[in-house]
């Protein structure tokens, strides 16, 4: 199965005033056709990064190298004319906070209407009608009335429903939704959670979800790539991921998570230290400095991506 | 164990001025209502709830930092809703407070460790400055900061070294009580740990009492010897974590707790866990009865006439709801 999304060698910098900082440095990954890939890592991790560069969205001091490649048409510094008629339309992309993805001075219907208009040719009419029907899909109450709201007027995960109604307007081959539900509350994350699970399950998206949280990665997605400091650690099969680790830095972020099965008498075991600073990245393993296993090979040499079984592979130079 | 801290019919209103075309008239938001608890020695009582349910303003009304509109907080004999602000500020070496976004909560253009000392320096000031310094690098140390980091600012930290430091002015004065607003929600996986344990650790030692206040229903059964459950300023539900969580009897606990992602792929499902329908409702304009029964997929007519009191279903296990005898486990 060819992949819709290949990445190869991706590096992401920003020029700053104290230098240059690496953020995503040799980056591979793909990403199947009908899959959920979860992207993990903790803040500076890369992930987010990542799929700005994808959608030509990084900051105007950061500059990409490599390849993303959608089903063969170079993505990477491709001219904006290019990229537009793909986003918003094949590839789709929701953020964290729903409220700045919306335009405040715009009824909530014809900010998305438009998305129709520009991409699919529709009249305002035909478009209105698309839109009803997609709030309705993800279960905003009375959407007739809603489609003249103003985003101001509705909740955090309202809001969050109508960027997801939005960016799959036009049936997009690939939706990437960065940390969607992190801002809302638990129970409005598992709607969310829950719409995103059908839209997976009935229309063949192939969603990427970057995520902090690996709860929300286990009930959703077929695959998961794990970050630190820029680089792959982990990649595999989600059964993979939880039976099997096999970096010791996913296993700590395992271990170290206050999840409702575990035992409150014990103290949590936490990965100590912080991760490194991204400007002065040390040249060998980036988790060196907070690994417990670390040998003298993992200073001095950054371990590559290597195959530990089917489909899962590890960047780390202690024995499998 | 007695109890340190006891809370009795706490309310906490904010008025909401006129203004608009469409308000003519002030409002009065009941951010917090008829909630009692007691805190006892030693323990961390989690409060849960989600946005806008009070759990903030509960930890600000206990702490006089908004004044209760009624109810009282009775503190070593006293009620603390009733004295002025020159007797409160005696109390605050007892009483203190960790905030969510550790960097906005430090001041900018003092030093990690004139930080750390000022509580010292109000509360007690008989101490010299070498007893004052001595302290101070005794607390940063057991906080895991390095003394010689005192001399630095706050921006110069990462977002759990910042929350190390206000746990340790917090502590300095070797207070009786914490409250703790969200100390760990802004920090990442990998931090979050170092940072309960942290507080566990200090709990073990110095006996003090938190008072958690989270919407992270993990972290609060992590914490927490027993929870206080919220939902629009009220109480829902009450109880040790054991029987709390074993057997959450509140069709909104058990909402909540079914909405937390399992991190075992084998077990997690996004299609299985009981999805409230409908939006929370204005806070400012609450449903009648049980202010629950909008989103209760088990409400009956009773709900919608009758607010439901607290009633105990197992020892210290409280629950506000009308169908409890509905929702025990088979």
């Amino acid at each position: 199965m060819a992949a819709v999304i290949e990445c190869q060698g991706l590096n992401v910098r920003f020029r700053t005033d104290d230098g240059a900082v690496t953020a995503v440095s040799d980056l591979d990954f793909s990403l199947n056709p009908g899959e959920c890939l979860g992207v993990v890592g903790e803040s500076g991790s890369g992930k987010s990064q990542t799929f700005l560069a994808m959608f030509g969205l990084l900051a105007p001091n950061g500059s990409a190298t490599g390849s993303i490649r959608y089903r063969g048409t170079e993505l990477l510094n491709a001219p904006r004319g290019a990229l537009d008629e793909l986003r918003g339309n094949r590839l789709a992309m929701i953020f964290q906070d729903a409220l700045s993805g919306l335009t405040p001075t715009m009824r909530v219907g014809e900010q998305m209407a438009e998305v129709l208009v520009r991409h699919q040719g529709l009249t305002r009419q035909q478009a209105r009608a698309r839109v009803i029907e997609a709030l309705e899909v993800v279960r905003i109450a009375d959407p007739e009335r809603r489609y003249a709201a103003y985003p101001f007027e509705m909740s955090g995960g309202m809001r969050q429903r109508v960027m997801i109604a939005m960016a799959t307007l036009c049936r997009p081959e690939v939706l990437v939704a960065d940390e969607p539900t992190t801002a809302l509350d638990v129970t409005v994350q598992a709607q969310v959670l829950r719409l995103l699970d059908g839209l997976k399950r009935h229309t063949g998206t192939s969603l990427v979800l970057i995520t902090h949280d690996l709860g929300v990665v286990a009930g959703l997605c077929d695959r998961v790539l794990i970050m630190y400091a820029g680089r792959a650690v982990e990649l595999g099969p989600v059964r993979d991921i939880f039976r099997r680790p096999a970096h010791p830095y996913t296993r700590a972020l395992l271990r170290s998570m206050p999840g409702l099965g575990i035992d409150p008498a014990e103290d949590l075991p936490v990965i100590p230290g912080q991760p490194p600073d991204l400007e002065h990245l040390p040249p060998g393993c980036a988790f060196a400095s907070r690994c417990a296993h670390v040998v003298e090979t993992c200073r001095v040499t950054r371990p590559a991506l290597l195959a530990v079984g089917a489909d899962h592979a590890r960047a780390c130079h202690l024995p499998a | 164990m007695s109890s340190v801290l006891t809370v009795e019919h706490l309310s906490v209103h904010y008025e909401v001025p006129a203004g608009g075309l469409f308000r003519r008239h002030p409002l009065t938001l009941k951010a917090v209502n008829d909630v009692s608890f007691e805190l006892r020695a030693g323990e961390t009582l989690g409060i849960v709830g989600e946005t806008g349910c009070g759990k903030s303003s509960l930890g600000k009304g206990v702490l006089q930092l908004v004044r209760p509109a009624a109810g009282r907080v009775l503190w070593e004999g006293r009620d603390l809703c009733t004295l002025s602000p020159a007797e409160l500020k005696a109390c605050r070496k007892d009483l203190q407070i960790i905030f969510q976004d550790p960097l906005s909560s430090l001041n900018p253009r003092m030093t990690i460790g004139e930080i750390v000392a000022e509580p010292l320096e109000v509360h007690r000031p008989e101490l010299g400055r070498d007893e004052r310094r001595r302290r101070v690098d005794a607390m940063l140390d057991r906080v895991g900061l390095r003394p010689e980091m005192q001399s630095r600012y706050p921006n110069e930290f990462s977002g759990g070294q910042c929350q190390r430091i206000s746990i340790a002015r917090a502590m300095i004065c070797e207070p009786k009580v914490i409250v703790c607003d969200e100390p760990v929600s802004s920090l990442d996986v990998s931090i979050q740990a170092q940072i309960c344990n942290l507080l566990r650790d200090l709990q073990r030692d110095t006996g003090v009492a938190l008072l958690f206040i989270s919407h992270d229903l993990s972290i609060v059964r992590y914490m927490s010897h027993r929870v206080l459950v919220m939902y629009l300023g009220r109480a829902m539900e009450t109880g040790p974590r054991l029987s709390f969580f074993g057997a959450p009897r509140h069709p909104y606990s058990q909402a909540l707790i079914s909405a937390v992602p399992v991190p075992d792929p084998d077990q997690a499902d996004p299609s299985r866990s009981l999805v409230l329908d409908g939006e929370l409702p204005s806070p400012m304009d609450p449903p009648s009865g049980c202010v629950f029964r909008t989103r209760c997929p088990l409400a009956v007519p009773v709900c919608i006439t009758q607010e439901p009191a607290l009633v105990d279903v197992a020892p210290g296990h409280g629950v506000a709801c009308h169908r409890r005898q509905d929702t025990a486990p088979a």
